[in-house]
């Protein structure tokens, strides 16, 4: 049961992360490409 | 000679499992036509079953149609890739690119997945033992919650489940009562005023480069942390590279099309082929049934609460029903937020933020479904 509950929290904790990094990941793009006339 | 009529008419080796098998497969069958429940997937998997099931039919006998498929398109995890190629190809990351916070929410949103993993082995080899379900069976009912077939069908294959039809058809028909399962909790998690926030439609447009690159980088992102999930995310952005390139429009639209067509017909065909009378009629196939609702709903009461946070935290400019759609099946639970903020207020467009919602649910699940692939067999 305890590995159960192990798994549960590295499996959000690892959603988190690799989302958090997609997030700043983002953001940076966004900033740093603006859209172009054409777009 | 030694034979009897039973060796060579079907008929005579009817018994009450095989008879419900084929009004199960008929049901589907009904649902897919007369209901347009996700007939695109459930009149294959109900034909599947009726198929599969006809006594002396051959089809799951070994160099059987569905036992060559199963073996060519379950057993090696081609077709749930085949399909997230067309699925990438079919996917506008756009709205999700001007919204990132979004992306927050598809995250939280994914705790239906281990919510229900936990209860599974709670109620197999992890505390009670009523159910038959181990580590890997549990994870496999754990990744209903993903509301994504191709996933679950992925996850439910690389860990071998032998309930792996039975998660199958529950997530896809679940992904199909989106509208019935959604709207009670997410009116019971807020209250009216909250539900009457009104959010801009317009936002910030992104670049074509940007819509470039982003696929491309979450590749590298995602399969670096996560290795385990390059094949599922791999084939989704390789399917949106090829939407979002601009000079390969044969190969997306057949990717959309033809691809993820033939593949769905296979699929479902097959799926419905692992539906033998001896392996489905348990009791586990009802919990699982069960444990799909519970997944979607954990799905969709972790997004709302975490939207009401973003509420909170965003001096009331969000609307918590957004969160809703957290959970990746697209576009049904959408368009259930688009449909109740509407209801609550005729003014509130939520559309476009839950489809940004959406898609970043579809990354998420994608990543938990590499998360389990990951961490399970570190603790088997």
């Amino acid at each position: 049961m305890l590995d159960a509950l192990w798994i549960v929290l590295l499996g959000m904790a690892m959603i988190f992360a690799v989302l958090g990094i997609l997030l700043g990941m983002m953001i940076l793009l966004n900033k740093l490409i603006k859209p172009e006339k054409e777009d | 000679m030694d034979i009897s009529a039973s060796d060579f008419l079907g008929f005579l080796n009817l018994n009450w499992q095989v008879v419900s098998m084929l009004a199960i497969g008929g049901f589907l069958i009904y649902l897919g036509t007369a209901k347009n429940v996700e007939p695109v997937i459930l009149i294959p998997i109900g034909t599947g079953i009726m198929l599969a099931n006809i006594p002396l039919g051959g089809m799951v006998d070994e160099g059987g149609l569905f036992a060559v498929l199963k073996e060519a398109g379950i057993q090696t995890e081609l077709f749930p890739l085949l399909i997230f190629i067309g699925i990438g190809a079919m996917i506008d990351f756009g709205p999700f690119l001007e919204r990132p916070y979004t992306i927050l929410l598809g995250a939280v949103a994914q705790f239906g997945i281990f919510g229900t993993f936990f209860l599974a082995y709670l109620l197999g080899d992890g505390w009670l033992h009523i159910m038959d379900f181990s580590l890997k069976d549990a994870a496999s009912i754990g990744i209903i919650g993903s509301a994504d077939g191709p996933t679950s069908i992925y996850v439910s294959s690389v860990f071998q489940s032998k309930y792996a039809a039975a998660i199958v058809v529950a997530a896809y028909s679940y992904m199909a009562l989106v509208p019935i399962i959604q709207p009670p909790i997410m009116r019971w998690l807020t209250t009216k005023r909250e539900r009457r926030v009104e959010m801009p439609i317009k936002t910030d447009a992104v670049s074509r480069r940007t819509k470039i690159i982003f696929p491309i980088a979450t590749v590298l992102i995602v399969c670096l942390i996560a290795p385990k999930a390059t094949p599922l995310i791999g084939c989704l952005m390789f399917g949106n590279v090829l939407r979002e390139c601009g000079v390969v429009e044969r190969l997306s639209a057949t990717a959309q099309n033809e691809l993820t067509n033939v593949v769905t017909i296979l699929l479902g065909l097959t799926v419905g082929g692992m539906m033998i009378a001896s392996q489905f009629l348990k009791p586990e196939t009802i919990i699982i049934f069960v444990m799909g609702i519970i997944a979607f709903a954990l799905d969709t009461a972790a997004g709302v609460i975490f939207g009401k946070i973003m509420y909170i935290l965003s001096g009331r400019k969000i609307n918590p029903l957004i969160g809703a759609a957290g959970i990746s099946a697209f576009p049904m639970s959408a368009r259930v937020v688009q449909k109740m903020g509407l209801q609550e207020n005729p003014h509130n467009h939520l559309l476009m933020h839950a489809v940004g919602t959406n898609t970043a649910g579809q990354i998420a699940s994608v990543v938990a479904g590499g998360a389990m692939l990951m961490l399970i067999p570190l603790f088997s």
